[in-house]
């Protein structure tokens, strides 16, 4: 069988002797347009009147080591570029300057059923997902049966495999988009507050997996402004503020200081004045 | 661009299963599905037979007339839908490049190639009824017909990553392409042989086509040069009445090896227009 990944390297299997992933001082900048989305109308006329455009940089050099089988919690408030590295780290943007290596496959949890078809059966949706993710039918065809039994554990839910989906709820969505997603069988779970899926006991079915994937000595990073959930999955906590890394470090001491620095008015942050 | 067309060909897989979406979501799992997709333009071909074989004379001299419209109108509908289809394409997929990695020109891809199957299935039909109940002859020029399919999907292909691209930026480009088609629908030799546009400049009746440069960059077009070499590959020439006594024209062989060329660059610029905005496509404000 041809060995494929979703990072660009040609190994599926991790090298182990690196970091799972390293990021040496990533900036990235977003360009600003103000009003409407652009008609190529517009774009002809600014060219010509040369109106310069506004850019704003959202990470400001950023550099990182993330070993193999660590948890990392990443943590800030809105705006502080926690998203956007991560969208980096899942390949979703390129940095504007600065670099990004993975070492193994990567399982981006960004959302769970990106591309979903409501037309298409839940089969159907499935096999199609799973290429988005980069498996190929081979090893769709060999863990379908487990993706469904993990995704609907009654068989009444099994059964709706065959209907478009349409007739679906949104959380037997998400618990197929899941289901699907760990089971491309990653060495990097790449996850944005989706742990918060369906209903009680599958909840606890994701965390056990999660755990599963910790003791595999898989690597996890994660979004999350639930410090229980930070706490219960992370070993260790970055903590983004204003694109720079203000602290990084063992769970309880940052998660201390960012609650002590929650409290006051802007983060404590002297820099802002407004 | 070496490396990008490698990491397309990682996830091949990817672009096998999007295209058996487009095909499976236009078809609607019934065989019903691929008639109703056909069905629009064989109804266009009867009502121009009827219209212009009525009101014109278009169509002396001509025996299949709805032949010879039918051979133009299916190259045509292909180019119209695969890049209607593909300028839609990307936003159709934003929610996926948000948050997942792909290569994107899969996207763009994927909708040119399942419009390159439907345009191949409708030879099929097409096949049934002229060699089939027509009794059509096969002539030594459909020995071209391979190339001109090859040709076309260069050219629809490659204009589709432009185009794709261009409409995730500028929201006014799918009105643009949608009224590119409405005059080309009259600006390509479809419903007209070539050969009256070009006899036309010589009766010097002071029409725009009496202009040579005009009939040149009419004729260089290099979707009028396809239309034109399907109906030429497959059709055997009409009467003389047809063309007001003149001579028909031939398969013109140079012109089409020149569409050949540019075809084959308009799918190079277009990956390489493509592949210049891609990595911008999930900044877009």
């Amino acid at each position: 069988m041809k060995v494929r990944s979703n990072t660009g390297s040609s190994v599926n299997a991790p090298s182990l002797s690196g970091p799972a992933i390293s990021i040496s001082d990533v900036h990235k900048t977003f360009v600003l347009q103000h009003r409407q989305a652009g008609t190529l109308k517009r774009a002809v006329l600014n060219f010509f009147r040369r109106r310069p455009k506004e850019y704003k940089e959202v990470l400001h050099g950023i550099t990182l080591r993330i070993e193999h089988g660590e948890s990392v919690a990443l943590i800030g408030r809105n705006g502080s570029g926690n998203s956007t590295l991560l969208s980096l780290i899942a390949r979703v943007y390129k940095p504007t300057s600065g670099e990004i290596k993975r070492d193994g496959k990567i399982a981006p949890l960004l959302e769970l059923g990106a591309g979903f078809h409501p037309d298409l059966t839940g089969q159907e949706n499935l096999e199609l997902y799973g290429a988005i993710l980069g498996m190929t039918q081979e090893e769709l065809a060999r863990k379908y049966d487990s993706i469904v039994s993990f995704a609907f554990d009654t068989p009444d839910l099994a059964e709706k495999i065959d209907t478009p989906l349409r007739n679906y709820s949104d959380g037997m969505k998400m618990r197929l988009g899941f289901s699907i997603a760990i089971h491309m069988d990653p060495s990097i779970l790449i996850v944005d507050e989706v742990l918060a899926v369906g209903d009680e006991a599958f909840q606890q079915k994701c965390y056990r997996k999660i755990e599963e994937f910790q003791a595999e000595g898989k690597t996890i990073v994660f979004v999350s402004h639930d410090m229980h959930v930070v706490r219960q999955v992370a070993t260790r906590v970055l903590w983004l503020h204003r694109g720079t890394i203000r602290m990084d470090g063992p769970v309880d001491e940052v998660i201390e200081a960012y609650m002590l620095a929650s409290e006051k008015p802007d983060f404590g942050d002297p820099e802002i004045k407004s | 661009m070496r490396s990008e067309l490698a990491e397309l060909w990682k996830f091949r897989s990817l672009l096998l299963q999007l295209v058996r979406r487009d095909l499976k979501v236009r078809y609607k799992n019934s065989r019903l599905g691929f008639l109703w997709s056909i069905a629009p333009p064989l109804m266009q071909v009867a009502v121009i037979t009827f219209a212009f074989k009525s009101a014109t004379n278009f169509a002396t001299g001509i025996d299949n007339y709805s032949a010879f419209v039918l051979v133009a109108m299916i190259p045509w509908t292909y180019f119209q839908a695969a890049i209607l289809d593909s300028s839609q394409s990307i936003l159709l997929m934003y929610g996926v490049i948000k948050k997942v990695y792909l290569p994107r020109e899969i996207i763009p891809l994927s909708t040119a190639i399942s419009n390159f199957i439907h345009f191949l299935l409708s030879w099929a039909v097409f096949a049934v009824y002229w060699w089939g109940f027509k009794r059509g002859p096969i002539l030594i020029t459909t020995f071209w017909f391979p190339y001109l399919l090859l040709c076309q999907f260069m050219l629809v292909t490659g204009l589709s990553l432009f185009v794709s691209a261009l409409n995730v930026f500028y929201e006014d480009v799918k009105y643009m392409v949608t009224i590119a088609m409405n005059l080309f629908l009259f600006l390509l030799p479809i419903m007209y042989l070539v050969e009256t546009v070009v006899y036309k400049s010589s009766f010097g009746s002071g029409s725009f086509a009496t202009r040579p440069w005009a009939v040149t960059l009419y004729l260089l077009n290099p979707l009028t040069a396809l239309i034109n070499g399907f109906r030429k590959s497959l059709l055997e020439s009409p009467s003389p009445k047809a063309i007001g006594g003149h001579e028909y024209l031939p398969l013109d062989v140079p012109t089409l090896i020149l569409t050949g060329f540019i075809s084959f660059a308009v799918l190079v610029a277009g990956y390489a227009y493509f592949n210049s905005r891609k990595w911008q496509f999930v900044e877009r404000p």
